[in-house]
Order: structure tokens, then C-alpha cells, then sequence
């Protein structure tokens, strides 16, 4: 199933089939199986983490040192290893999370036992950029928080839990001239999981020669990068979107000049046209000319839609503009605890005992001696989501609501006293208040996006051949 | 001539994500017409107007011609963001819903513009 390795800089095919089989941790198989199966696909790429993704996994790794990637990798693997030697369908993925190393001794340990010896293996590290830190701070590097503009990461800096790079797509591409068949990464941007195979198969560099080229593949990977979502999920599209639990997963059919045809699965549900195509060109991009990525910058108002119709849509003319000097880095950093409970108010008088709720929370709070960092009540059904936007309702219109009380505080015991208390509302306050599922204690997480020179940055590329 | 208030929901399609504190809302016209008259109507004031009490930064606006859509980017949006914000919805996939109900200016001969139902349920 391996290609014959091919000098670097030579196109190996014409077009190329990128399969998307996931947006998000969590993911179900059945769609991606039956596109690597029955779409014709060279590559099933998959993006699972967000990002607060990266800061989860290192303390699963930081509790287990054979932890921090996605665990749902073990499965896929196994459900995949079959396809891919059928249908020679390479994969990529950015499941190994914090743990690639780790991530790929698993996979090559489920291939070996299910007799796939002979399948390659890579896994792509370097990402983690924790140990760099306090050498480029004494170099006077500042990490100037992005969201912020805060430069004084020294006052988190002891609670810091991960700091990884969002690198590009070099590291799959080294994997793939490695023939390797599964290539397992960690932060790398979503998009590079489909800007690296078409590097591997066109003969693409980061010389100036092909950053239009580049700019239209981070364009394409940014299309397809959720995967189903572009077939008409998380769509305006609802009401037309066919048969949603059948929902297809994407293809994008790219060329050797980096335009490309996105269609899904055929006999699949949901839609994919010129309308969920432009909903993802948005999804999550803020200065559309410069969508800053670390192998380019893709100009995503250069792009032209044209609806083939029959679930195709044609995207051409991307152009883009050098890869920057700076990749950006996500800071976790241990941030307090966040308690939350949800429970339902009874008619009448709604919004009064929600008042009344509100009281004798802050009244217990204050009795603990609890300061809370933050304090937040959302009456569900009212203003859950539109806040302060609206006036409230008249009090005998409303026959009932939820109400949400969530409260960040700094320590996990204020945390705890803070839980107990959101019951006691109900218990200590007016009649109709009727608690649900029980309240709830989470570590808080926050992150400090920042930059770091590319240069300081090495990756690591690993390809072995599973027994 | 009479001015008209017509929700965005008519003119237009929307989604939003989430990058840390920054929330982003893309704003799909239904026509190049509604796009043109979204460029000229959909003000900064209006959109930090509407959002008021949620957005606590700066509001950019990026044109897209090519396809019909203009992205808001607002800054300080999400209570810190995802990871440490009390907001139900923590990565504000409702503020693409929400501006929804934003009203945009129209005069008489304007309202012609609009369809009748969205391009894509025909």
C-alpha cells in the first residue's frame, strides 16, 4: 500500500481526495467509515481538539506520563486500520494531543495485535513549548497576552499547566515522505491537517513560488475543517438540511493549482451548497484578508464560490501571502474554580423568588465569608442567552423558568461551601424551587494566547512500522 | 418617503465562533443588493448598541464581497472566553442568533429587495 517514494518537489497525483472525519473530541466513526470506505478518498483527516483541548490532555498526562492524547484514538485506530489497508486511505489526525510519542506506541501495539504489520506510523511533537519559556523571557522575548495586551506572564507563570505552538503542517509533510500510513499529531492548526497531504502529493514548499497555493489549501482545510458541519450542521440551513442523523461528511476534490470541488458523501443526508460553504468561511475568522495561519496567510475575500449544484460547490482563485515568523501559542494556566447548578422555578411569582433565590445565595456567600470572582445568574427561558438585551417579561406572563447560578471562586474548598449552598437555596427559600441534577465543581483553565518566534520551535518527526 | 425597521433574520444568514474573549459573527447576505445595503446600514454603533451589556470591547467590521458577507469581530465578548466564563453558552455560539433580531433601516422601495423566504428554501 505504500507509494514509491518519490523525489521531493514532484506531484505524485493530479487531484487529491481529502476526506474530513471530525471537528471535535467526541466524534462519531460511522460517517468518516463509510467516507473512507465508499468516497474514493486519499486522506481522512481529523481535528479534535479546542482549545482549552491541549490544557486537559497535559493534566491527564501530568496524572499518567502514557496519557495526554485523545482517548477515543484507540478505537478509531482499530476501526480503521481495516479501511485503510483496503482502500489505501491514509489518515491524519491531531489526536495525540500532549502525548504523540505515546499515542503512536498505542496505535502500533492495536495494529501489530490485529495483524496490520507493516503499517507506518508517525507521530509529530515538538508543539509543546513550556520548556522554552523562561529561556526566551530571559532573552527578553515577552509573551504579550493577545486577548489583553497584558506582557506580565512572570505573575502566572506558576500556574501554568501547558503551553503548546500552533505549528503548520511541515511535520505531517515529513511524516508522509516517511510513507507513513497514520500520521499522529498534536497542535497543529486545524488546517495544516490538509494543507500537509497536499504538500506531500503536489510537491509544495514555503518558497514564494507557491503561497497562492498554500493560501487556497489553509482555505479548503479551513472549509472542512469540522467536518460535517459544513454538510449543513450548526446550520441556518436546518429546515432544508436532509435526513440531519444521516448527516454526509465532506470531501474536498483539490487540484494541483489549489482549487477544489467540496461535496459530501453521496446518498448521504444534509446539504452542502454555496450557503454552508460561506458559513464556514466565517466560522471563526476575524480579518478575512490575512487569516493568519502558521504555513500562510490565506486572503479567504480572494476566493470564488460557484454552486455546481448536487451537493458540489467549486472554490477557486485563492491567493495567500507568506507564512509569519511568529506561530501562536496557547497558555493554560490554572485560574480558580468554577461552581454551577441549574434548578427550576415554579408559577407564580416567578421573577420574585428568583430575586428571592439571588438573596439568600449572596446572603449564604457572605455568611462563608466568600468573595466570588465572578457571579452569574441566568433565569432560563427569560435571559439565558440574551442577557440585558430585552425587558424582562411581566411577572403573571411567565409560568416558569430555570435558574442557573454559576460563581468562579479561588479555591476549590470556597468552591465546595459555594455547591452546597446553591441547594440550600432551594431548601432555605420559597416554595416552588425545585432542584434538578446536582450542583457542580470544575477547575478553572484559563488561557493566555500569545506568540513565539518559529525559529524557537523544532518538530519532531517519528515514522516506525508496526511488528 | 417611510423608513421601515426590517430584522437582519430577512436579509441575512449568521454564524459565530469563538477565539478566546473574541467572539466573531459573519453576516451572509441573501443578495449582492442586501449586501450592499448591509455595508452602508449595519453601523458600529448599531451592533455595539445591540450588544451593550455583553460586549465590553472594541467592534471591527472585514467586508467580504466576494462572498456577500461582512464579519464582526468583538473583542471582550465572551466574559474572558470559553474556559473561564460563567456564560451558559461559553463560546457564544448564540451571539450569531442574537443579532438576528438587529433591526436595519429600509425605505419603501428598498423592501422589494427582500425575498420573501431564504434563497436556499425555494
Amino acid at each position: 500500500m505504500n507509494q514509491q517514494s518519490t523525489p521531493a518537489g514532484a506531484r505524485r497525483r493530479d487531484k487529491v481526495r481529502l476526506g474530513a472525519g471530525a471537528g471535535y473530541w467526541g466524534a462519531e466513526m460511522e460517517g468518516p467509515l463509510k467516507l473512507a470506505t465508499s468516497g474514493a478518498i486519499d486522506y481522512l483527516c481529523f481535528d479534535q481538539l479546542a482549545e482549552l483541548t491541549m490544557s486537559l490532555l497535559e493534566r491527564q498526562r501530568m496524572k499518567n506520563p502514557e496519557l495526554g492524547y485523545i482517548p477515543d484514538l484507540a478505537s478509531h485506530v482499530e476501526k480503521l486500520l481495516p479501511v485503510m489497508r483496503d482502500r489505501g486511505v491514509k489518515v491524519i489526525t491531531n489526536a495525540g494531543g500532549t502525548n504523540c510519542p505515546s499515542a503512536m506506541t498505542m496505535a502500533l501495539a492495536i495494529a501489530g495485535r490485529l495483524g496490520f504489520g507493516g503499517m507506518k506510523i508517525a507521530a509529530v511533537s515538538g508543539d509543546n513549548v513550556t520548556g522554552l519559556i523562561d529561556p526566551l523571557l530571559q532573552q527578553g522575548w515577552k509573551f504579550t497576552n493577545l486577548d489583553t495586551g497584558d506582557d506580565r506572564i512572570e505573575d502566572i507563570r506558576e500556574r501554568i499547566v501547558s503551553a503548546h505552538a500552533y505549528v503548520g503542517a511541515e511535520g505531517i509533510v515529513e511524516a508522509l515522505d516517511g510513507e507513513a500510513d497514520l500520521v499522529i499529531a498534536g497542535r497543529v492548526s486545524d488546517n495544516a491537517l490538509y494543507v500537509g497531504p497536499l504538500m506531500h502529493e503536489f510537491g509544495w514548499s514555503y518558497e514564494p513560488e507557491f503561497v497562492d497555493r498554500i493560501g487556497s489549501a489553509i482555505a479548503i482545510g479551513h472549509i472542512v475543517e469540522c467536518a460535517e458541519l459544513v454538510c449543513g450542521g450548526m446550520s441556518n440551513l436546518w429546515k432544508v438540511s436532509d435526513r440531519p442523523w444521516e448527516i454526509g461528511f465532506p470531501i474536498a476534490e483539490v487540484q494541483a493549482d489549489g482549487s477544489a470541488i467540496v461535496t459530501k458523501l453521496p446518498g448521504t443526508g444534509g446539504v452542502v451548497n454555496e450557503w454552508t460553504v460561506k458559513e464556514h468561511l466565517v466560522y471563526e475568522v476575524h480579518d478575512p484578508r490575512r487569516y493568519m495561519m502558521p504555513d500562510g496567510v490565506a486572503d479567504l475575500t480572494s476566493l470564488r464560490l460557484e454552486d455546481l449544484g448536487e451537493d458540489r460547490v467549486r472554490v477557486s482563485g485563492g491567493r495567500g501571502a507568506p507564512r509569519p515568523d511568529t506561530l501562536k501559542v496557547q497558555v493554560g494556566y490554572m485560574d480558580g474554580f468554577i461552581a454551577e447548578g441549574t434548578f427550576l422555578v415554579g408559577g407564580p411569582d416567578v421573577l420574585a423568588k428568583v430575586r428571592k433565590a439571588r438573596e439568600i445565595f449572596e446572603g449564604l456567600l457572605a455568611r462563608a465569608g466568600i468573595v466570588p470572582i465572578d457571579l452569574r445568574y441566568d433565569r432560563i427561558g427569560i435571559d439565558a442567552i440574551s442577557g440585558d438585551m430585552f425587558a424582562d417579561p411581566a411577572e403573571d406572563s411567565v409560568r416558569e423558568c430555570g435558574l442557573r447560578i454559576a460563581v468562579r471562586v479561588r479555591t476549590r474548598e470556597e468552591a465546595n461551601i459555594a455547591r452546597g449552598h446553591m441547594l440550600r437555596v432551594t431548601l432555605y427559600g420559597p416554595v416552588g424551587l425545585g432542584w434538578g441534577p446536582p450542583a457542580a465543581v470544575r477547575p478553572v483553565i484559563s488561557l493566555w494566547p500569545t506568540l513565539i518566534p518559529r525559529d524557537a520551535v523544532k518538530l519532531q518527526v517519528d515514522v516506525r512500522r508496526a511488528a | 418617503m417611510k423608513a421601515h425597521s426590517i430584522p437582519l433574520k430577512r436579509i441575512a444568514i449568521t454564524r459565530s465562533g469563538d477565539k478566546g474573549d473574541v467572539s466573531n459573527i459573519g453576516i451572509i447576505a441573501f443578495s449582492d443588493a442586501l449586501y450592499r445595503l448591509l455595508l452602508e446600514r449595519l453601523t458600529l454603533e448599531r451592533v455595539k448598541q445591540h450588544f451593550k451589556g455583553m460586549v465590553k470591547g472594541d467592534v471591527a467590521f472585514y467586508p467580504m464581497d466576494n462572498i456577500g458577507a461582512v464579519q464582526i469581530v468583538m473583542r471582550g465578548a465572551l466574559g474572558g472566553g470559553a474556559t473561564k466564563t460563567l456564560r451558559f453558552d461559553q463560546t457564544g455560539k448564540s451571539m450569531g442568533v442574537l443579532i438576528q433580531s438587529l433591526e436595519i433601516p429600509f425605505s419603501d422601495e428598498e423592501l422589494a429587495l427582500i425575498p420573501d423566504r431564504p434563497p436556499f428554501e425555494r
